[in-house]
């Protein structure tokens, strides 16, 4: 690649960067995953689908009385850079906004899991703590 | 109390949100592969309760320094006060990269998020990279 183009990291100047999409491995992330963990107090389920260039992923969360659907967050998929070991994933970064809180996350599969990691920010002065989480989820 | 989740729920939150004991986060964190074309290790600093982070990254001549930002730091639960990770960004102008950080077993895992503004055509990518903290013990 061009060292035309302004970097702040060889990373940026990958000639992968300008290489086919990676979309094509993005259909990995699609359909329906269900956690491992059937004690989680955290995601129940996520779903994942394709909408042209952006994905929509709609997550339920595990409630008192039963799932908690949160609002569809939209987000388009990020090519992921060879990784030690040959592992080469692609990801999605979402945001959902509750008011109350924001949860920030990211998706990848790695070797058919799917992985989710959340930071979450409180912003209803509760005291509680920001926090994060990792889960993982199976394809339903 | 509002939640989204059963983990969100907290019975009593007498505490006001601060996180205090950031011990785990400050230091010298270096990247566990010595052939990244990433950061290369990142310098985590406290000052009256406040973390910031300095990145080196490898370029083409040797590092670059990304310079100082300020994080926000995240617990591993809504009841707990102990630092387990962190968020922060960087905007070059050129480009947008967001890190998010997290200590699994020592180790910080931290997942990069490039996203360019230049028209460049370049993709936007993730990596996601692990760093260990220097210790001088052996």
């Amino acid at each position: 690649m061009s060292n035309a183009f302004q970097f702040k990291q060889s990373g940026h100047l990958d000639p992968a960067l300008l290489g086919p999409a990676t979309v094509s491995r993005a259909e990995k992330l699609i359909g329906r995953w269900l956690n491992t963990n059937p004690d989680t107090q955290g995601i129940a389920e996520c779903e994942i689908q394709r909408d042209g260039n952006h994905f929509s992923i709609k997550i339920s969360g595990v409630g008192v009385d039963g799932p908690i659907v949160w609002p569809i967050a939209r987000s388009k998929a990020l090519a992921n850079l060879e990784e030690e070991a040959g592992q080469r994933t692609i990801a999605l970064a979402a945001v959902f906004e509750f008011g109350f809180m924001k949860s920030e996350i990211y998706i990848r599969v790695n070797k058919g899991v799917l992985v989710i990691v959340l930071f979450n920010t409180f912003q209803d002065e509760s005291g509680r703590s920001n926090y994060l989480n990792r889960e993982f989820f199976y394809r339903a | 109390m509002q939640f989204a989740q059963l983990s969100d729920r907290v019975e009593n939150a007498e505490a006001n949100g601060v996180i205090t004991d950031l011990q785990a986060l400050p230091g010298v964190w270096i990247n566990s592969n010595p052939n990244t074309n990433g950061i290369a290790r990142m310098v985590m600093s406290e000052s009256g309760g406040q973390l910031s982070l300095q990145v080196f990254a490898v370029g083409p001549d040797g590092l670059i320094d990304w310079g100082s930002t300020e994080v926000k730091v995240f617990a591993g639960l809504p009841t707990s006060r102990v630092a387990a990770g962190f968020t922060c960004i960087y905007d070059f102008g050129f480009a947008e990269t967001e890190l998010q950080g997290m200590i699994m077993k020592g180790l910080l895992v931290l997942a990069q998020f490039h996203r360019f503004k230049d028209n460049s055509k370049r993709a936007d990518y993730f990596v996601r990279e692990y760093f260990a903290l220097e210790h001088g013990r052996y």
